[in-house]
């Protein structure tokens, strides 16, 4: 099953201990009002025989004596609970005598001794010393059901109480052994494994013990894997940058001691050079493994006036400082501007319509807003390969790098990129 | 200015060899440490110094020199951004730091302004007496009326100019000017100096007897 999301741990074993207690609690209610009714019934059955059995002497010396009937013995205790009748089998059965809450009709037609049910009625019947007399003690069934019921009330009453307490203190034991896991995740946001002889400190249970090491080790790759790719990129950044500074170099005198006829073709590959050059400086900027980014405030008018690229106006009007990594946004807005030159603008105009974000608009052809829309697709699905250029791919890797992303806007005239470079 | 070039790789040393060279410096270029000892005495205006060189490091060369006292300005020259790497470069006594690739016209301009520094000189203009020169420009007036000066001129200027002050010896200056040339051409200077004074006036240049020259001597 796939779990949603935002499912919480807690939540589920919380809502799997509540629906189990419950589940729990109706199968011991049941098991238990069925005890109770046998053991209840078990009780009265016997209190009903022990009341007959008191009550069988008196009534048959009573009959020998030719008295009244008797006074029961055992009335006074068992009155409203038991009654009695004396029953003669002699011919058709009739009621000799009985207690006065007793029914007027015989319980049984014919001799029934030990227990039996009659509507209404628990009986138990024992036969007297005198031929065809029965005496039957019996009690109502509803009575006996008011007993099994006050006795299963009383077991609920002490029962429910049981059972909220222990939903409550299992919520809190759930809740308290979920908190090393809540430590866990404010230890890993605090957790930085480029620092030297960092480690994720003790696990604080056992079962944490594995996902501390297993994270450790994850880090331990992760940090000697930078560390090689630091390394690697400062070995590929000197190859590449020390042989660009000599082809600049060699173009520069070359173009001092060129003569006239050949000092335009000589400018043309020193500004193909060059555009090389921003190309490799962006792109070495933006892999440097494990860099982070280093903000600092950055005026634009001052970083237009130090990004001459040739043939481009560059204006900056009523901007706001910028808060973020000056070689990143130097490389993304330089690859931009090289796009606006390739795609024949004059002008290029930075300008900051929100807190820090910059926008480079230029006076070119533009796009049409079909084509926009597909540029901005792929920029947000990071689909770049054959959908963008290199300018507006490395443009959002530099907006996201700083948390936030790029966004084209619609122009009346022109292109415009904006760099959202995230919170300051 | 007299520059010692510190670079091992071969297009870009000899690149910016020659385009010092074409701007009017005197360059003199090490591509190890090891061969620096050849210029052991020598005077220079600035180094301009790579950090990854064959035998060594050149940013633990720098801290050495600058533990032994040598304040010569210094250019780092190095294909290190990172912040963490230019801080360093410049903690451990670079005066300025270039990332590569850089242009060449840029790193003059750098050299240029850490000279004029160190020579107590933010300004890229300086006025002594009637005489006011532009460092950057290479133009010198006098009474406000420019003068035009050959290359050779100009640097005897600019090396006095970055002393300001100082009392600069006849050989000290023919090695700034002239190089290892000035073993050839001994009085070269003494040449470049009277005709400084012709077109600037005797005041510019004084001439401290047995020691050397100097301008902006005391009032």
């Amino acid at each position: 099953m796939r779990l949603q999301p935002s499912a919480s741990i807690g939540g589920r074993l919380i809502r799997s201990l509540v629906l189990w207690s419950v589940i729990w609690c109706a199968a011991l209610g049941g098991a238990l009002w069925m005890i109770v009714q046998e053991e209840v019934a078990e009780l009265l059955d016997d209190s009903l025989q022990s009341a007959a059995e008191g009550l069988i002497g008196p009534l048959v010396q009573s009959r020998t004596e030719h008295v009244d009937p008797p006074v029961p013995p055992l009335a006074s205790s068992t009155s409203g609970r038991f009654v009695w009748q004396l029953v003669s089998h002699q011919g058709p059965a009739h009621v000799v005598s009985s207690a006065r809450s007793a029914p007027v009709s015989p319980l049984h037609d014919i001799p029934k001794p030990g227990f039996s049910n009659v509507p209404g009625w628990r009986v138990y019947g024992q036969a007297t010393a005198q031929d065809g007399q029965m005496v039957y003690v019996a009690q109502t069934t509803e009575e006996r059901v008011e007993a099994a019921t006050e006795i299963a009330l009383a077991a609920l009453l002490v029962g429910a109480p049981m059972t909220l307490f222990a939903v409550l203190w299992l919520r809190s034991r759930v809740h308290r052994e979920l908190q090393p896991l809540r430590d866990l995740s404010q230890r890993l946001a605090r957790y930085d494994p480029m620092q030297p002889g960092a480690t994720l400190g003790t696990a604080e249970r056992e079962e944490l013990r594995p996902v501390h090491a297993a994270i450790d080790a994850l880090a331990g790759r992760l940090t000697r894997r930078l560390a090689d790719e630091r390394a690697f990129t400062s070995h590929a950044a000197h190859a590449l940058r020390t042989p660009l500074a000599g082809i600049d170099a060699q173009l520069a005198v070359a173009l001092r001691e060129a003569n006239a006829a050949t000092r335009p073709r000589l400018q043309r590959v020193r500004t193909a050079a060059e555009r090389l050059q921003r190309v490799v400086v962006a792109l070495l900027a933006m892999f440097r493994s494990g860099a982070e980014v280093q903000r600092s405030e950055i005026n634009v008018a001052a970083l237009a006036a130090r990004l001459p690229v040739e043939g481009l106006v560059i204006e900056a009007e009523g901007t706001t400082p910028l808060v973020a990594d000056a070689d990143l946004i130097t490389a993304a807005v330089l690859n931009l501007m090289d796009n606006a030159q390739r795609h024949g603008a004059r002008t290029v105009t930075f300008s900051t319509p929100g807190a820090n974000v910059l926008q480079v608009h230029d006076d070119g052809p533009g796009v049409d807003s079909a084509r926009r829309r597909e540029l901005q697709a792929a920029i947000d699905a990071q689909d770049y390969d054959g959908r963008t250029g290199l300018g507006l791919m490395l443009a959002d890797l530099v907006a996201r790098a700083h948390g936030g992303g790029l966004s084209l806007p619609e122009q009346a005239s022109g292109f415009a990129a904006e760099l959202n470079l995230g919170s300051r | 200015m007299r520059l010692l070039l510190i670079e091992d790789d071969e297009l870009l040393g000899s690149g910016l060899r020659d385009f010092l060279r074409v701007d009017g410096h005197v360059v003199e270029w090490a591509r190890q440490l090891g061969e620096i000892d050849a210029y052991r005495g020598e005077p220079f205006d600035a180094y301009l110094l790579d950090w990854q060189l064959p035998d060594g490091s050149g940013l633990e060369w720098l801290s050495a020199r600058r533990e032994r006292g040598d304040v010569t300005p210094v250019l780092m020259l190095t294909a290190r951004d990172l912040l963490e790497d230019r801080l360093r470069g410049l903690d451990s006594g670079a005066d300025d730091y270039i990332v590569k690739p850089f242009a060449p016209e840029e790193m003059v301009a750098r050299v240029r302004a850490i000279c004029r520094r160190r020579a107590g000189s933010a300004g890229a203009r300086v006025r002594v007496g009637a005489v006011e020169v532009d460092l950057i420009s290479r133009c010198a007036w006098l009474n406000s009326e420019r003068t035009e000066l050959t290359s050779r001129e100009w640097s005897v200027l600019e090396a006095l100019m970055l002393r300001f002050g100082r009392i600069v010896s006849k050989a000290e200056l023919e090695r700034l000017v002239l190089g290892f040339e000035s073993e050839l051409a001994s009085n070269a200077i003494e040449v470049h100096v009277s005709s400084l004074r012709r077109k600037l006036g005797r005041e510019l240049v004084e001439t401290v007897r047995g020691m050397g020259y100097r301008v902006g001597g005391p009032a």
